[in-house]
C-alpha cells in the first residue's frame, strides 16, 4: 500500500519539485512520419511532392520472394542495386513463371538477385502532407503541420478514419460489444482490449483502435492474425492499434480523454513512426491539462489523477524500499506521498 | 585566496535515471554532500537546485564553507557522464556458424546485434535487415581461408554487402576477413566510381577496393577487421573496431572503467565492477599497479547486460521468471517487462522492486555469460555493483544477487556505487588528478554492503541443509562459533567498518581456490553484513518451477524478508 499519511507540513504547490516529475508530450505541433519500405516495395511519390489523405505513397510487395535472373538486365544500360526491374512479357526466370516486377538486390556470379512478387498492395497517405524523403527499399518521410497525440506503440497501420469514443476511459471493450456501427472509425476503446475484440473490430470494418494498455499476449495474437490476414488472397483493409501507455491495464489519462472528446467525429490517422495519432484540429481549441496536474502511472493507485503538493523527500514504501517521493492531493483529501517515479505529467 | 572551486556537481545522465551529486570541499578533502536520482531525462540544474537547497537547509554552515549559493546552481562546475541508447548492428555471415561467431564477438560490445546468414534468411530478408534505418552499422565476416560451409554463399554475401554500401552511403561497414578480395565485392562496388574507401593501411594500391585505387577519398566508412577464427577466439581487434564506431567521450561505461582502474590503484585492491543499466551492462576487472607497471583493467561492455531486453520474447521472460518467487505467469511477466523497458523508473516499490531485482539477476547472468574470460581471472578483493536496479534493494538482497549470478569461489567485499559517482569522476582526464579526487572521496563513494564468501563442494548430496562446518569470526574480540549448513546461504551481522578474520572449518574437504578443510579469510562489515554461500558453483537450480521457487524463497528469506510466494 502507498503511505496514506497526510502531509504534516500542509505543503502547498512546489513548482521547483514538479520539474523532476517525468513529463510526457501530450500534443505536438507538427508531425514528421516515417513509412518504412522493404526491398521490392515501389514508391509512388517523389521528394517535395504534396500528398492528400488517401493518395498512394507506395506499392508494397505481398508474399515477396527472391529470384535469380539468368541474364543480366544491364546489357543495354548500367543498372544499380535498388533499381526497379520488370520481367517483360515472355522472359522466364529460375523458380517458375516470371513475376511482373521487382527490385534488383545485388549481382553475384553474374546473376542478379531480385526481390519480386506477383502481387502488390497500396500504401496510402493517412494524412495530408509533403513528402520530405523517398528512399527505395528503406522508407518515405512525410511531414505535415497537423497536430499529433503521442502514444507508446503502434501495431500494424497506418490507418485513418473518424474518431469515435465507444467506452469510458477505464472501460474494457469486449468482442460482443464491438458494434458494426463504428465501421470506418478509429475507436477509443478504454483501458484494455483483448485479441478477440481486436479481431472482431477489424472484421466489422473498424479502421483503428486507441487503447491505454495492450498486453503482450494480445499483441502477439494480433500480430499473428495480421500476418495471416495479409497473406490471404485479398489482403486486409488498413487497420492499426495505437497504445497510449504500455502493457498493463490502466485507464486512459484524463488529458487524453479530453482531447478525444474534443476531436470526436473528426478525421484522425494512426501512424507508427513515431507512434501517434495525427489529428485535424482546425478551428477548435484543444483542452490542455493544468500545469500542476499529475497522474499516477504505476503502483497501487494506478490511474489516479491529482494535483502536485510538493516534494516529500525520501520515503519508505512497501518491500522496505526507500525512494524519492512527492505529495499529491486527490480531490479534497489530504496529500499522499507517492514515489516520484510512479508519477507523470503532461505538457 | 584561491579560485579553485569548493563545490561541484557530478552528473550521471543515464537512460533510466539522472543522478546529480553535490561534491564539496569544506576542509582539506572532497566530500559527498548529497545526491538525488530522478527519472530521465531530467534537467540537471533543476535536480541540483533541490540537492543544494537540502544541503543548505540541513547545514547552513557547511553550505557557506563550500560557497554554495542556491540561486547560482547553474554556475557550479560539473563533471558529466552520459549513457547513449544502444545502437543496432546487422551481422551477416556466409554460414550459420560464421554468423554465430561474429554474433558472439559483437555481443561483447555495446551494439544491439541482429545476425543473419543465407542458411537462416533469404537474400531479400538479409538486404532488408541491412537497409533498415535503425541499423547503424553492418558487419560482414568470414574465415581466412573461408570454411567449407562458407564458400558456397560467400560471394552472395559479399555482393550483398557491396550493394548495401552503395544504397546506404551513410552506413559504416566492417569487413572481418578477406571479403574485399572477393570478386563479387569488387564488382559490386566497382560501379560506384571510387566512392568507397578502405582504411586498410597495408592494402596495396593494386588490391584496393576499387580498380583505380582512388577510393581512399572517402574516410573510413569501410573498415577491415581480422578474419573470424574458431579456435583461439581472440575478438579484441574486432571489438575495438566496433566500439570505435560508437561515441566514447564522456560515455559512462567508458569513464567508469577509468575510474575503477584509478580506484584499484588508490585502494591497492583488485576490483571488479558490475554495472547493469537499462540498455547494457559493463564488467570490469581492474588491478593495482605493481613494480613499474601502472594499474590496469579489462572491460567488456555488452548490450546483453541490460536490465530490460529491447525485444521481450519468451526467452527474456523465462530468464526473469527463473529468478522470481511470485506467481506471475508468462504473459503477465511479459507485460511487466514491456512496462519496465518503457518506463524503467516506474513501479520501483513493492513487488515492482522484487521484479526489478529479478530482472537484474537475469541481466547479471547474461553479463556473466558474455564475459566468461573475465570470470576465469583471479577473484577480486572488492566487487562494486552499479546501476539503478540495485539502488533501492535491500543490501543483503544485492549481495545475494551478485552471489547468485557471478559464481566463483573466494571472498570479496561488496559495495554499491550508491550516488553513481564513478562515471562522472571517470571523466577527469588527468589520471593523477582523478586518483587524487578518488582518494579523497573513497569513503563516501561506495556504500559497503559487506563480504561474500563463496565455498564450493560443501553441499551434502541431494538433501542439503545438513551441518557441514562452522564459522568463527575473530576481530577485536573472539566471536561465537556458528554452524554452517550445506547448500545454503548464511547471513551474519557485521556492521560497516568492522573487520575480522573469518575461520571456516568443514567436516570434508571443500573447494576455495584449492581443496581444504579449514580456511581463514579477512572479511569486512557492511550494511548487509557477512554472507557465507555454500551452494554449488556454478549454481544449480531445480528444473521444476515450484521447487525452484521454494529454493529461491528459502535463500531470499534472510536477504529480503517478506518475499511473496
Amino acid at each position: 500500500m502507498i503511505e496514506q499519511q497526510p502531509d504534516p507540513l500542509g505543503a502547498d504547490v512546489d513548482p521547483i519539485g514538479l520539474s523532476i516529475v517525468p513529463r510526457r508530450t501530450l500534443l505536438s505541433d507538427s508531425i514528421d512520419a516515417w513509412f518504412p519500405l522493404g526491398p521490392g516495395d515501389r514508391p509512388r511519390v517523389a521528394d517535395e511532392q504534396a500528398v492528400a489523405a488517401g493518395d498512394p505513397l507506395a506499392e508494397l510487395l505481398r508474399e515477396p520472394r527472391t529470384i535469380a535472373l539468368p541474364r543480366s538486365p544491364g546489357r543495354k544500360a548500367p543498372v544499380e542495386p535498388g533499381q526497379p526491374w520488370s520481367a517483360g512479357t515472355s522472359r522466364r526466370v529460375r523458380g517458375g513463371d516470371a513475376p511482373p516486377e521487382g527490385e534488383l538486390l545485388f549481382r553475384s556470379g553474374g546473376r542478379w538477385r531480385v526481390a519480386a512478387s506477383e502481387r502488390f498492395e497500396t500504401l496510402v497517405a493517412p494524412f495530408a502532407g509533403v513528402v520530405r524523403e523517398v528512399r527505395r527499399g528503406i522508407g518515405i518521410r512525410v511531414a505535415a503541420d497537423a497536430r499529433a497525440i503521442a502514444g507508446t506503440d503502434v501495431l500494424a497501420g497506418p490507418t485513418s478514419g473518424r474518431l469515435q469514443i465507444v467506452t469510458a476511459a477505464d472501460g474494457q471493450l469486449r468482442a460482443q460489444h464491438v458494434d458494426v456501427g463504428a465501421a470506418g472509425a478509429i475507436i477509443v476503446a478504454g483501458a484494455r482490449m483483448d485479441a478477440e475484440a481486436l479481431a472482431r473490430a477489424r472484421a466489422v470494418g473498424i479502421r483503428g483502435v486507441i487503447v491505454a494498455g495492450l498486453g503482450i499476449k494480445e499483441r502477439r495474437d494480433f500480430v499473428a492474425s495480421e500476418r495471416r490476414g495479409q497473406a490471404a488472397v485479398h489482403g486486409l483493409p488498413q487497420f492499426g492499434v495505437l497504445v497510449l501507455d504500455g502493457a498493463a491495464r490502466r485507464p486512459i489519462a484524463a488529458a487524453h480523454m479530453a482531447l478525444f472528446e474534443a476531436l470526436e467525429g473528426r478525421s484522425v490517422a494512426i501512424v507508427g513512426h513515431p507512434p501517434s495519432l495525427v489529428v485535424d484540429a482546425t478551428g477548435i481549441d484543444l483542452p490542455m491539462p493544468a500545469p500542476d496536474a499529475v497522474r499516477v502511472r504505476s503502483g497501487p493507485l494506478t490511474g489516479a489523477e491529482g494535483r502536485w503538493a510538493g516534494l516529500a523527500g525520501p520515503r519508505r514504501f512497501p518491500a522496505g524500499v526507500s525512494v524519492e517521493a512527492a505529495y499529491v492531493r486527490f480531490g479534497d483529501r489530504a496529500p499522499i506521498a507517492i514515489p516520484i517515479g510512479d508519477l507523470e505529467r503532461f505538457a | 585566496m584561491t579560485s579553485a572551486p569548493r563545490a561541484l556537481l557530478a552528473i550521471d545522465a543515464g537512460l533510466a535515471t539522472t543522478t546529480v551529486s553535490l561534491i564539496g570541499r569544506p576542509a582539506a578533502r572532497w566530500r559527498l554532500l548529497g545526491s538525488l536520482s530522478v527519472p530521465a531525462p531530467a534537467e540537471p540544474d533543476a535536480v541540483a537546485a533541490i540537492v543544494v537547497a537540502r544541503v543548505a537547509a540541513a547545514d547552513r554552515g557547511l553550505a557557506d564553507r563550500v560557497d554554495l549559493d542556491p540561486a547560482a546552481v547553474g554556475e557550479l562546475p560539473r563533471l558529466t557522464a552520459t549513457t547513449p541508447a544502444a545502437r543496432s548492428l546487422a551481422v551477416i555471415g556466409a554460414s550459420r556458424r560464421a554468423a554465430n561467431l561474429l554474433h558472439d564477438a559483437a555481443t561483447r560490445t555495446p551494439w544491439h546485434v541482429r545476425a543473419a546468414s543465407p542458411e537462416t534468411h533469404d537474400p531479400r530478408e538479409m538486404t532488408d535487415l541491412a537497409l533498415r534505418p535503425g541499423v547503424e552499422a553492418l558487419l560482414i565476416g568470414c574465415g581466412d581461408p573461408p570454411g567449407p560451409d562458407e564458400r558456397g554463399a560467400l560471394d552472395d554475401v559479399a555482393a550483398l554487402a557491396g550493394a548495401v554500401a552503395r544504397r546506404r552511403p551513410e552506413l559504416p561497414i566492417v569487413l572481418a576477413g578477406p571479403i574485399d578480395r572477393r570478386r563479387a565485392w569488387r564488382d559490386a562496388i566497382a560501379d560506384a566510381g571510387g566512392a568507397i574507401a578502405t582504411d586498410d593501411p597495408e592494402a596495396e594500391p593494386g588490391a584496393s577496393a576499387t580498380p583505380e585505387g582512388t577510393a581512399r577519398s572517402v574516410e573510413g566508412r569501410i573498415l577491415r577487421a581480422p578474419a573470424i577464427r574458431l579456435r583461439d577466439g581472440a575478438d579484441e581487434p574486432l571489438r575495438e573496431i566496433l566500439e570505435g564506431l560508437l561515441p566514447r567521450s564522456d560515455v559512462a561505461r567508458h569513464t567508469m572503467v577509468q575510474a575503477v582502474i584509478s580506484l584499484a590503484d588508490v585502494l591497492d585492491l583488485r576490483i571488479e565492477l558490475l554495472d547493469v543499466g537499462l540498455d547494457g551492462g559493463l564488467r570490469v576487472l581492474a588491478s593495482p599497479g605493481a613494480a613499474d607497471q601502472g594499474p590496469s583493467g579489462v572491460a567488456v561492455r555488452t548490450a546483453t547486460g541490460g536490465l530490460a531486453p529491447r525485444v521481450v520474447d519468451d526467452r527474456a521472460v523465462d530468464e526473469v521468471l527463473g529468478w522470481t518467487t511470485g506467481s506471475l505467469d508468462r504473459h503477465r511477466m511479459g507485460d511487466r517487462l514491456l512496462d519496465l523497458r518503457a518506463r524503467p523508473w516506474a513501479d520501483a516499490t513493492g513487488d515492482g522492486a522484487r521484479l526489478r531485482l529479478a530482472a537484474a539477476r537475469a541481466a547479471l547472468t547474461r553479463l556473466a555469460a558474455a564475459t566468461t574470460d573475465l570470470g576465469m581471472l583471479p577473484p577480486p578483493d572488492l566487487t562494486i555493483v552499479a546501476g539503478g536496479a540495485f539502488i533501492a534493494a535491500p543490501p543483503r538482497a544485492v549481495a545475494l544477487a551478485v552471489s547468485d549470478t557471478i559464481r566463483r569461489t573466494g571472498a570479496t567485499q561488496v559495495a554499491l556505487d550508491h550516488a553513481r559517482l564513478l562515471g562522472p569522476l571517470g571523466t577527469i582526464e588527468d589520471p593523477d588528478e582523478r586518483r587524487s579526487v578518488l582518494a579523497e572521496l573513497v569513503d563516501d563513494l561506495l556504500a559497503p554492503i559487506g563480504t561474500v564468501v563463496v565455498v564450493a563442494g560443501a553441499t551434502t548430496g541431494r538433501r542439503g541443509g545438513q551441518r557441514v562446518g562452522t564459522l568463527a569470526l575473530a576481530g577485536d574480540g573472539s566471536g561465537p562459533t556458528v554452524e554452517l549448513h550445506g547448500g545454503e546461504v548464511g547471513f551474519f551481522d557485521m556492521p560497516p567498518g568492522e573487520r575480522a578474520m573469518a575461520t571456516l572449518e568443514f567436516r570434508d574437504a571443500i573447494r576455495f581456490g584449492r581443496r581444504a578443510r579449514r580456511l581463514t579469510v579477512p572479511v569486512s562489515g557492511g550494511v548487509g553484513g557477512l554472507a557465507v554461500d555454500l551452494r554449488d558453483v556454478p549454481l544449480r537450480l531445480p528444473e521444476r518451477r515450484d521447487r525452484r521457487r521454494a529454493a529461491l524463497a528459502q535463500w531470499n528469506a534472510e536477504a529480503w524478508p517478506g518475499d511473496d510466494r
